[in-house]
């Protein structure tokens, strides 16, 4: 465990940490200095799909501060492009996720290739995706 | 994204509303070029399109529709003008699931094409859904046999003529061109059949329902059943009605031949004691209100105990068999002939007061003298005492009429028999 915060120390901001094991572990606990100093976006969701958290870097890669987008539903009123089978059926429909997909988003309306983190766990209060650029 | 930091904070803030309105538009837009990379897309596409790569891409709008629309690429490449439309709503069903996408693609310039991508998944089923339930209907209104299903207008016009129509009741298309409902239906016997009153119900209370001979074609009648539906326009107010008549001729039948059985006496045929009592209930009823006056004759069968005892309850059935088909032979229609109890018969004459009933009695009973009944051997000869009595002023009901030609019928009795006495 301790070397595991060990390494967490380290990695923040690093790209390791965007396929760490742990990092569901590390969002949790991570302060909101932490969160908004990661170079990939994250977004943490309530079991209803509402916004809760929103770092900087998911705001860079969008074009929307968090001010705007937290308290919204995330997959019809923040990311529609995500309200498919792919990533939203599979909030609903899991009830327990880990898994990294290729994606597309649409961020400031142009494709951008991008790599998804989906975090489930049951009885936690937020679920996560993590965003980072690919190709 | 140097250039938005830079810009005033107004700008910023505009610039994020313009980009979250994109982002929230509900239909997919997609700016590409000639050789099918794609360089914008709203988030709208990337969920509609993202579903049919199966690389997951987005970067070329010909390997995202390779599956559902292979031949976009020679489409485009063969639209030869610099601008215009080269497809308008274009429908795509995706493979393997109910989807169906809308494509429209404008050309803007020699390299730059606009393509919008719409689910119309919902419209196709609910488009599917209204041809079913209209393909349903079709073959219900042309494949039922004892029904006839039709709608007609607020006046009562027929809207449309089905096979229905034709099985029930022999009608063409031309018969019920512009035809009311009246022309299904016989007058009652009480007037013209009010058939808007029929509808003023239905819209009233919604539906309503009557039995009621109807007609065919031929002119030939059915007894049927009816039932009228309002037919509600969005706002709720009836716009036409439905209706569904079904053939229960059968079922008269039977139901007549029940009541046949419960009020008729199975030996004589003649009406049974409680049948009889409410016909005198009825005559008593239009005496008191219209002094339409009536006749009770009280026939008794004289020496009926000595038939039985002589030549046995066969011979004793055979002769009031008799008398009551002579009895009933010179009948009236309306005159009702009551196996009152045992060998007694009552005999009752709606608007005939004693004065006309008296030479009917008398006729009675000379023509049961002289029949014979031949049940037994030799054959057995019957006379009738009847006692008389009709409708009069002071009479509270019924009974009292009764008592008198039950009175009567003592004093013919003590007289003698074979006669008629009047009270």
């Amino acid at each position: 465990m301790i070397e595991a915060l060990a390494e967490h120390a380290e990695v923040v901001g690093a790209r390791s940490l965007f396929s760490s094991p742990t990092l569901f572990d590390w969002l949790e606990a991570a302060t909101p200095q932490e969160f908004d100093a990661l170079a990939f976006g994250v977004v943490g969701m309530d079991s209803a799909g509402i916004v809760r958290r929103y770092n900087l870097a998911e705001g860079r890669l969008s074009g929307l501060t968090p001010e705007r987008v937290i308290g919204r539903h995330f997959f019809t009123s923040v990311a529609p492009c995500t309200n498919n089978f792919i990533v939203a059926h599979r909030f609903e429909a899991e009830n327990e996720i880990d898994d990294v997909i290729d994606y597309v988003f649409t961020f400031r309306i142009a494709p951008l290739k991008v790599r998804l983190r989906l975090l489930k766990r049951p009885g936690a209060q937020l679920m996560y995706i993590a965003v980072e650029r690919r190709g | 994204m140097t250039d938005i930091q830079a810009a005033p904070a107004d700008d910023i803030s505009g610039y994020e509303s313009l980009v979250e309105f994109l982002y929230l538009t509900p239909i997919g837009l997609v700016k590409f070029h000639v050789d099918g990379g794609i360089d914008m897309a709203n988030p709208a596409a990337a969920q509609l399109l993202m579903p049919l790569s199966p690389q997951r891409e987005l970067s070329n709008i010909y390997t995202v529709f390779a599956t559902i629309a292979p031949n976009l690429r020679s489409r485009i490449a063969g639209f030869r003008a610099p601008v215009g439309q080269i497809c308008d709503q274009l429908q795509l069903a995706v493979p393997g699931t109910r989807r169906v996408l809308t494509l429209s693609i404008n050309k803007i310039n020699q390299d730059t094409l606009m393509a919008v991508v719409q689910d119309i998944t919902r419209v196709i089923e609910q488009e599917l859904r209204i041809r079913d339930d209209q393909q349903r209907f079709h073959a219900i209104f042309d494949n039922i046999r004892d029904y006839a299903i039709y709608t007609v207008d607020l006046q009562g016009r027929v809207d449309e003529w089905n096979r229905s129509l034709h099985r029930l009741g022999g009608w063409r298309p031309e018969d019920v061109a512009g035809a009311t409902i009246d022309r299904f239906f016989t007058p009652s016997p009480l007037g013209v059949w009010p058939e808007l009153t029929v509808l003023d119900r239905a819209r009233l209370r919604g539906t309503t329902e009557f039995d009621g001979w109807c007609t065919r074609r031929d002119g030939t009648v059915f007894w049927g059943n009816t039932v009228i539906t309002a037919l509600p326009d969005p706002e709720g107010k009836a716009q036409g009605y439905v209706l569904v008549t079904r053939d229960l001729t059968e079922r008269k039948h039977f139901e007549d031949r029940l009541v046949a059985l419960a009020t008729t006496d199975p030996l004589t045929g003649a009406a049974n004691r409680r049948a009889g009592e409410s016909r005198l209930d009825e005559a008593f009823g239009f005496w008191q209100q219209q002094r339409r006056p009536f006749t009770v004759l009280m026939i008794d069968c004289d020496h009926f105990k000595r038939i039985n005892d002589r030549w046995g309850h066969k011979a004793g059935d055979a002769a009031l068999v008799a008398l009551a088909r002579v009895c009933r032979d010179s009948l009236r229609p309306a005159d009702c002939l009551v196996r009152w109890g045992g060998e007694e018969f009552l005999l009752l004459l709606p608007d005939t007061g004693c004065d006309a009933a008296l030479p009917i009695a008398e006729r009675l009973r000379v023509t049961i003298a002289a029949a014979e009944v031949i049940a037994a051997d030799p054959t057995v000869a019957i006379t009738v005492s009847i006692g008389m009595a009709d409708s009069g002023s002071s009479d509270r009901s019924a009974d009292d009429v009764l008592r008198r030609a039950d009175q009567a019928l003592y004093s013919a009795k003590d007289a003698g028999r074979n006669r008629v006495m009047v009270q």
